[in-house]
């Protein structure tokens, strides 16, 4: 483990982990953001939407924090959240 | 960043388990005494020594107690930069009264909340807190601490940091890393049938500590995971403020929307209207209830927009035999009594948050159950306390050889928040029963000296265990492990002793009359002293017994 570690610079190691904790939040962030706005237009109950989302978006931080560190490119794992985090905000502007 | 899925997930399962593992320990430890808060509360306040009572009557007991209420010094301090102009010298606009008890609750508690005429944000507003005796309307004194439901329930969830909400956010995201470390463990252990059975106290340190932190981990691994998922959904309004911010034009026009369907009016009509009989409402919706085979008792009464034209009363079902905290709401015009609404059976989605939340808050009543939630709580604290031992020991023989104090600094941060928090936890206990029931002038409230106690004695136990670690960065036991166990021995007795010197309730006196609440919380802590007295003896001896064996393997050399 510390071998595997010790080829990769602490810059490394800190881009994994900002874009586990803030990455996956920008990506859960859009994912409740965009899934409250479609259910509502779909019809579901305002805070029925809103529940849903929030239980929904707890279990995909936790897999996508996983995901972060187990995936092997770290530029992918930036496109994936972040870019998928900005298109819903412009989805949604 | 790692050769395999298996390594990566060992390195989040390690420092990450590691980091938030000292958030964790106090989340678990006090969120396993928080399942008996208020049992906690009657042993810290012996005014309130007495049996559960039912909501009293509104119309004699609680509207004189609301009427006389004003909002708290330190809500109307926090409102300071959010009016334009003076703060009122009054706040004679209500906006809510409300008043919630459980089968558990001798005393109630009061709220109020008031309107700030000047506010910036005309939604913002201050409030006042009041705890009575429901049976006279008579006022606990309120400098005295609820240590159970205000001090150890807050900290399980907010480490009683409220700047910010910065200790909610903390336990929020400890909560998340407790779903990582449940995932990673499970990655990492194969085996995950054989650790059900697995526990070989008599192999190394090392190897025992793994073993145990296995088991807890594996045999509460759906309790682990409920709580720390349910957790997370309760206060899921904090952690994504979606609706509030980004969403907050579709909130709003929801809000109005919903208004105008329940006929419950969002805002004050600005006429003044006198109040019913709240008591022939609360009759009426007891009848209700028991028409549809539920009666019950009243959980929750609240009233909106008190003194208007707009004012309404919602009286809501006690959740004593439900999962729900409460439900059946059923509600009425306030000036007339008229029936304005009974809240339709619940979505599907709002019944499963419903059912979420509620287990893991736990208002309702199953004595079984709630000691299960103590046992699963505790065995969380044994799995994170097993796994700081694990990481201790698997490097301090290492680190003793290149000079590092890794392991000691971790080991000495692992005393303080495992046996070092049990010394604070009975600190507060302690110095709850030490400090005289009237305090002189000029003194802080009593309840404030309380928290300082409990704050004072885990820095203490802090300073104390970096001081006696220093054997572990020569890949030795530190003493502060087997010094602290008998600390929190001698406060333990001494605490269920002050109990008894400074309330005549001693332990033959309340298990012979069955009073729960003080004998339960007397017999927990005296069970603490027992183990705290057996791992201190069990660490006494490992200790002379190592040097013994290091002076043979030295005479082999």
């Amino acid at each position: 483990m510390a071998a595997s570690l010790a080829i990769h610079s602490r810059l490394h190691v800190a881009l994994r982990i900002a874009a586990a904790v803030l990455g996956g939040y920008a990506f859960c962030w859009g994912f409740i953001a965009l899934g409250m706005a479609g259910l509502y237009a779909l019809g579901m109950p305002f805070h029925d939407a809103e529940h849903l989302l929030a239980m929904l978006a707890f279990l995909l931080y936790a897999a996508v924090f996983c995901w972060a560190f187990v995936a092997r490119s770290l530029p992918r794992v930036w496109l994936v959240l972040a870019g998928a985090a900005s298109l819903v905000q412009m989805g949604l502007a | 960043m790692f050769q395999n899925f298996r390594l990566a997930m060992t390195w989040l399962h390690t420092w990450f388990g590691l980091a938030l593992g000292f958030v964790l320990m106090v989340v678990f430890f006090f969120g396993a005494l928080s399942v008996f808060d208020r049992e906690i509360d009657r042993w810290a306040i012996p005014q309130s020594r007495f049996a559960p009572q039912p909501m009293p009557s509104f119309d004699k007991v609680l509207r004189p107690v609301f009427e006389s209420m004003q909002p708290t010094k330190e809500s109307i301090e926090r409102m300071k930069d959010k009016v334009d102009g003076p703060m009122p010298e009054r706040f004679d606009t209500v906006r809510r009264w409300g008043a919630y008890t459980t089968h558990r609750d001798p005393v109630l508690g009061l709220f109020a909340g008031y309107v700030v005429p000047n506010a910036k944000d005309p939604e913002d507003g201050v409030w006042g807190n009041r705890t009575i005796d429901p049976r006279t309307g008579a006022a606990l004194p309120d400098d005295r601490l609820k240590v159970g439901s205000r001090f150890f329930y807050p900290l399980h969830y907010s480490l009683n940091f409220h700047w910010k909400n910065l200790g909610t956010w903390i336990v929020g995201f400890a909560a998340l890393m407790m779903l990582v470390a449940l995932a990673s463990g499970v990655v990492m252990h194969r085996k995950i049938f054989r650790e059900f059975f697995t526990f070989r106290p008599r192999k190394t340190t090392q190897r025992s500590a793994l073993d145990l932190h296995n088991m807890t981990g594996v045999v509460a691994l759906p309790f682990h995971f409920f709580f720390a998922f349910t957790g997370l959904v309760i206060f899921a309004g904090i952690y994504f403020p979606v609706s509030h911010t980004q969403l907050e034009p579709l909130h709003e026009l929801h809000e109005k929307i919903e208004a105008q369907e329940t006929g419950l009016p969002h805002d004050r009509a600005g006429v003044a209207a006198p109040l019913a009989s709240v008591d022939a409402m609360v009759a009426e919706a007891q009848r209700r209830w028991a028409a549809q085979g539920m009666a019950g008792e009243v959980g929750f009464l609240a009233l909106q927009h008190v003194g208007d034209a707009n004012g309404y009363v919602s009286i809501y079902r006690a959740g004593t035999d439900r999962i729900a905290l409460v439900g059946n709401g059923i509600h009425f015009k306030a000036s007339t009594g008229e029936l304005l609404r009974e809240d339709p059976p619940k979505s599907a989605v709002d019944g499963v948050n419903e059912f979420l939340t509620g287990l893991h808050l736990q208002h309702f009543r199953h004595w079984l159950l709630r000691w299960f939630y103590v046992l699963g709580g505790l065995a969380g604290c044994v799995c994170i306390a097993t796994g700081f031992l694990f990481f201790v020991e698997k490097r301090k023989k290492q680190h003793a050889r290149a000079g590092s104090q890794g392991a000691r600094v971790v080991d000495a941060l692992a005393v303080t928040t495992v046996t070092g928090m049990l010394i604070a936890a009975l600190g507060i206990l302690i110095a709850n029963r030490l400090l005289p029931e009237a305090l002189p002038a000029g003194w802080p409230p009593r309840g404030d000296l309380e928290q300082y106690a409990f704050w004072g004695a885990w820095v203490l136990a802090m300073a104390h265990a970096f001081w006696r670690s220093a054997p572990v960065a020569q890949g030795r036991m530190a003493p502060a492990w087997r010094e602290q166990c008998w600390a929190i021995a001698t406060m333990a007795v001494a605490a269920v002793l002050l109990n008894w010197v400074t309330t005549g309730d001693h332990l033959l006196k309340t298990l012979g009359a069955g009073y729960w609440p003080v004998a339960g919380v007397d017999l927990f802590i005296l069970t603490g002293a027992a183990l705290a007295v057996v791992a201190a003896r069990k660490l006494g001896r490992r200790a002379r017994v190592v040097p013994a064996v290091r002076i043979a393997e030295a005479a082999h050399a």
